[in-house]
């Protein structure tokens, strides 16, 4: 049956799913929606390659006009403003009207803003998309001192690039490590203690009072009454689901758009996908929302099975990376439910990484390499973890072990 | 086929089932694996970041990077999974004697 397919949000679960969805389904007519005005790109370079000009625009492009041409995607540049659930209609703001049989929204999450008291609130910046990266990439470009808030993977990031581009950068960071919320405290020292190697200074456990701009430079206070003095100022303290469009209408919004584990919102024919969705997954029998690159890939393809009527769980154990100077942060499973930690390795050269387990069974690991170093291992863990494997903690605990040797047996 | 471009990795035993060993010739890097049916090569560079294959996951025919688990086919080198879109090279392969050797252009 020939369908009209909308995806609204172009970003990389949208452009997945689009792709999917052609693959299971030759003849509906398939339209991308997008706010921003440029084909799916990838985001994690932005922070990285962007900046330090090893990839430029034309770099990060998942893929050329003509592979969505030749797929017979159409893709379309437009703000929609207003969604009418009932009738299957989306409107734009020069009210163009585009009816749906079937509705994927994958209009990802937007930057927390800092609330500053005074009109200092355009002088922070902030990196999500192309646009946000080129601009800080040019205002950067004469500047010297830098600041960053938030210690997290974001602010880190660019941080590093930052550092590498030779500029005097701080990152001040609220919680009392890096990375806080989610990285062990161990893996988050050694992260800490590369930043310093390489110049950057760092600050936990301090929030920030207020900023002053004075002749063209800043003063960020924090709560301690000590003074920052920085050129530039650019913030990374999380983000939020793109979900404003739909604040009035009946979908299930909460922290995101609430899909169960095909990617079914609330309202019949419309799916979610990526960032902006809280889902559920039946591994973890909870839902949760995700920001990663696997996450946003993996759920768009499993959206658009389903819309393309091929019935599929969406049960990818969660896996992400972060890459600062050489080191390779990755982290894989859900790892605040566990009685037990496990160390393996205690040289970055040759990888660390912390096993967690409950009740005896892998539930995840983070660890922090020089490149590629811990990425087999995490691989690994993440098969374990989807099996709820018992591990034998001595071929953990052993780098000598290859863990190779658990997956064979199962 | 001339002689001189086939370049002695090692023995067939230095490379466990279902696993790979880095192999450095000149400036540059490869990977030889072992798989079911016999030995493959292939660049050791992923193509879509600077980093060394070595430390990936060998499951089944597929090579997976370490650092962004992008997955190639070590025997056609055939980029399988995102963030990898450009293929890998691959080299042939020989076994002389309970000897590697790979075939360098």
């Amino acid at each position: 049956m020939k369908n009209n397919i909308i995806i609204l949000g172009g970003g990389q679960a949208g452009i997945y799913a689009a792709r999917e969805i052609r693959q299971n389904d030759t003849e509906s007519n398939i339209k991308i929606l997008s706010e921003e005005n440029l084909l799916p790109y990838e985001r994690p370079p932005l922070s990285k390659d962007f900046l330090l000009d090893k990839k430029n625009e034309d770099d990060l492009y998942f893929h050329s006009i003509e592979v969505l041409k030749n797929e017979n995607i159409d893709f379309e540049n437009v703000l929609i403003n207003k969604v009418d659930f009932e009738h299957k209609k989306l409107f734009s703001k020069n009210e163009d009207v585009y009816t749906y049989d079937s509705l994927l929204i994958s209009t990802g999450s937007d930057s927390k803003r800092l609330s500053l008291d005074n009109n200092l609130n355009d002088d922070v910046y902030y990196l999500r998309n192309l646009e946000e990266a080129k601009i800080i990439k040019e205002k950067v470009s004469d500047k010297n001192k830098i600041t960053i808030i938030g210690g997290g993977f974001i602010g880190l990031e660019i941080a590093s690039s930052l550092s590498q581009l030779q500029k005097k950068v701080t990152v001040i960071e609220i919680g009392n490590q890096l990375m806080g919320r989610i990285i062990p405290k161990q893996i988050a020292d050694l992260v800490q203690n590369t930043h310093i190697e390489q110049g950057n200074e760092i600050i936990l456990n301090k929030q920030i009072d207020k900023i002053i701009k004075k002749n063209g430079i800043y003063e960020i206070l924090l709560n301690d009454n000590s003074i920052i003095e920085t050129d530039f100022v650019i913030a990374g303290i999380g983000s939020t689901p793109s979900v404003k469009l739909f604040e009035n209408t009946n979908l299930k919004l909460d922290n995101g758009i609430v899909t169960n584990q095909f990617c079914e919102t609330s309202i019949k024919d419309v799916y979610a996908a990526g960032d902006v969705c809280n889902f559920y997954h039946p591994f973890y029998e909870r839902n949760m929302r995700l920001e990663s690159y696997q996450h946003a890939q993996n759920h768009g393809i499993c959206a658009g099975k389903n819309i393309a009527g091929v019935k599929t769980e969406y049960t990818s154990i969660p896996w992400m990376w972060s890459d600062q100077f050489n080191l390779n942060l990755q982290l894989t499973g859900i790892c605040d439910d566990y009685d037990e930690i496990i160390a393996r390795g205690n040289d970055i050269n040759n990888g660390v990484i912390y096993f967690f387990l409950k009740n005896k069974i892998i539930k995840g690991a983070c660890g922090l390499g020089i490149a590629g170093k811990v990425g087999r291992d995490i691989r690994i863990t993440s098969k374990l973890t989807e099996k709820n494997t018992i591990v034998d903690k001595q071929i953990l605990l052993d780098q000598n072990q290859k863990l190779n040797k658990l997956i064979q047996k199962q | 086929m001339s002689e001189e471009n086939w370049i002695e990795v090692g023995s067939t035993d230095s490379i466990e089932e279902e696993d790979l060993i880095r192999f450095d010739h000149q400036d540059k890097t490869f990977c030889v694996y072992r798989l079911t049916d016999g030995f493959y090569a292939t660049d050791g560079i992923c193509t879509h970041e600077a980093v060394h294959l070595e430390d990936g996951l060998v499951m089944d025919d597929e090579i997976e990077c370490p650092m962004h688990q992008g997955i190639f086919n070590i025997k056609s080198g055939e980029a399988l999974s995102p963030p990898a879109c450009e293929d890998l090279k691959t080299y042939p392969v020989k076994v002389d004697n309970d000897k590697i050797f790979i075939k360098i252009d």
